[in-house]
């Protein structure tokens, strides 16, 4: 029984190559191996989104995969959105909008929406909740990120969007 | 949360998954979506000696085939598959409007149709479609492959008779009624259902109609048809009087859990009137 595997993992567009634990989910690697840590962990069992990253562009719960699973693929967290000093507009949006107040739900719900704005659909406010339900938030009550969310999706070109 | 110990292997073709879940035989695990599984093993409510990663096996169990009248759906099409293909949307509507009452978008991205299937959770939205629509689950041992009706599939709660040497490798269902309506209620948006009801059939010219099947979730230890509301309504025009005759007929095959979502009572409570509004929605021209 071997305990850890070798993969090569493209994160925020550094590939990775390390040996990993087959037991350790993919939200603890990028923590504590890679030290990104704003991917945030919750619950640990699919419930809150916390740890959601995006995995080949789709929103998953990083705690519901295994490091392993990560061979080959390409993770983006939420320290991809704001490479330097300024804030994506996504993250600005949220800010203007008053969309967090402890933040710990933040990283899950933006790296939600940069998936949802990439899809260049147009989104009702009751759609765009329901395309956020898997991130929970203990703070704003939802009503200002969802305002963030739509505005940011309104105010974006959508080719803005995707080349994020 | 951590696991406890597995080996992790990735199969190249299905082939080398049955293989390698015949050579633990029946201590391994496949992992698909992983999105009931993970959390399984991190509550260590599950001790696989092995897990057998699938998901790298999309070209062999990640299509939609159509062949005649027949549609078939590979073990791990993910739930997102579903909800966006033009050919599910088409040939099977039903499957394509339920799945997004399942979880979230993030569950969506990553659960498959044979994941949900093979957890057979007795309220799981998929496995009560798949039962409506008369599907046969396809699964592969080491002795090769078989067809099982879904009608013989469910055992029990979160049991099924594939073998633990058994790959689910696709879901096959036959022509959809023409008309569909599903109904489902939770505590909370999305959640695991308390109950939920689909009813299917085709109306004819003269307004009777045929090939009429009730599925019912979450009030048994499985999802179960209501094959004698379903007689009742067969060949029949739907008034009200027929309609509310096959409501109380569902109550037969109730046997309602008492759990943390609702007591059996209230479960038993709800059949009979979400059976007649269904049907009735139904008979009303309102699909899906
Ligand atoms: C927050 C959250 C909300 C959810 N809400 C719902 C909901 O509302 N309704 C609902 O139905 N489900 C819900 N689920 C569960 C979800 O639908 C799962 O995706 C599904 O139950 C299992 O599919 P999977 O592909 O993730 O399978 P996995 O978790 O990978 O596997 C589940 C089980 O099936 C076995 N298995 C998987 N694939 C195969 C195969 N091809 N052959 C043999 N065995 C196999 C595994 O070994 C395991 O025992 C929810 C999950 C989460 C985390
Ligand atoms: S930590 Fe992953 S969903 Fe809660
Ligand atoms: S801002 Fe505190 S949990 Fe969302």
């Amino acid at each position: 029984m071997s305990d850890t595997v070798e993969i090569t993992v493209t994160v925020n567009g550094t590939v990775h190559r390390e040996q990993v634990s087959v037991r350790e989910h993919a939200a603890d690697f990028l923590r504590h191996t890679l030290g990104l840590t704003g991917t945030h962990v919750g619950c640990e069992q699919g419930v809150c989104g916390m740890c959601t990253v995006l995995l080949d562009g789709q929103a998953v719960k990083a705690c519901l995969l295994l490091a392993p699973q990560l061979d080959g693929h390409e993770v983006e967290t939420v320290e991809s959105l704001a490479p330097g000093e300024e804030l994506d507009p996504l993250q600005q949006a949220f800010k203007d909008a008053h969309a967090l107040q402890c933040g710990f739900c933040t990283p899950g719900f933006l790296m939600t929406a940069t998936a949802l704005g990439r899809e260049g659909r147009a989104l009702s406010r009751d759609e765009i909740r329901d395309e956020l339900a898997g991130v929970l938030c203990r703070c704003t009550g939802y009503e200002h990120i969802v305002t963030a969310v739509e505005r940011y999706l309104a105010e974006t070109p959508a080719r803005e969007r995707a080349d994020v | 949360m951590k696991p406890a110990p597995f080996d992790y292997i990735r199969p190249a073709t299905v082939a080398q998954a049955v293989d390698a879940l015949d050579q633990h035989a029946g201590m391994a695990r496949v992992l698909a979506g992983g999105q009931s599984l993970v959390p399984m093993l991190g509550m260590r409510l599950m001790r696989p000696s092995a897990l057998i990663d699938i998901n790298g096996l999309e070209d062999e169990l990640g299509r939609i085939e159509c062949s005649g009248s027949e549609t078939t759906v590979g073990a791990l099409v993910r739930y997102a598959t579903l909800e966006r293909s033009p050919v599910i949307s088409e040939r099977l509507p039903l499957l394509a409007h339920v799945v997004r009452y399942i979880g979230d978008r993030q569950v969506r991205n990553r659960g498959t149709l044979g994941g949900a299937v093979a957890q057979s959770d007795p309220t799981g939205e998929m496995g009560l479609v798949c039962l409506a629509l008369g599907a046969s689950v396809l699964a592969r041992g080491s002795g090769g492959e078989r067809t099982i009706p879904i009608e013989q599939f469910f055992e029990g709660s979160y049991a099924n008779v594939l073998e633990p040497e058994e790959l689910l490798v696709a879901l096959r269902f036959p022509l959809a009624p023409s008309r569909c309506r599903f109904f489902e209620r939770g505590r909370k948006h999305n959640d695991f259902a308390l109950i939920s009801v689909v009813a299917v059939g085709s109306e004819d010219a003269d307004g009777r109609w045929h090939d009429v099947r009730i599925a019912l979730g979450g009030i048994n230890d499985r999802p179960v048809l209501a094959p004698a509301a379903a007689a009742r309504l067969e060949g029949a025009r739907w008034d009200a009087a027929a309609i509310e005759e096959a409501a109380q007929l569902a109550l037969e095959v109730a046997d309602p859990p008492d759990d943390v979502r609702a007591s059996a009572d209230y479960r038993r409570h709800l059949v009979p009137v979400h059976v007649r509004r269904v049907l009735t929605d139904l008979a009303a021209g309102e699909d899906r």
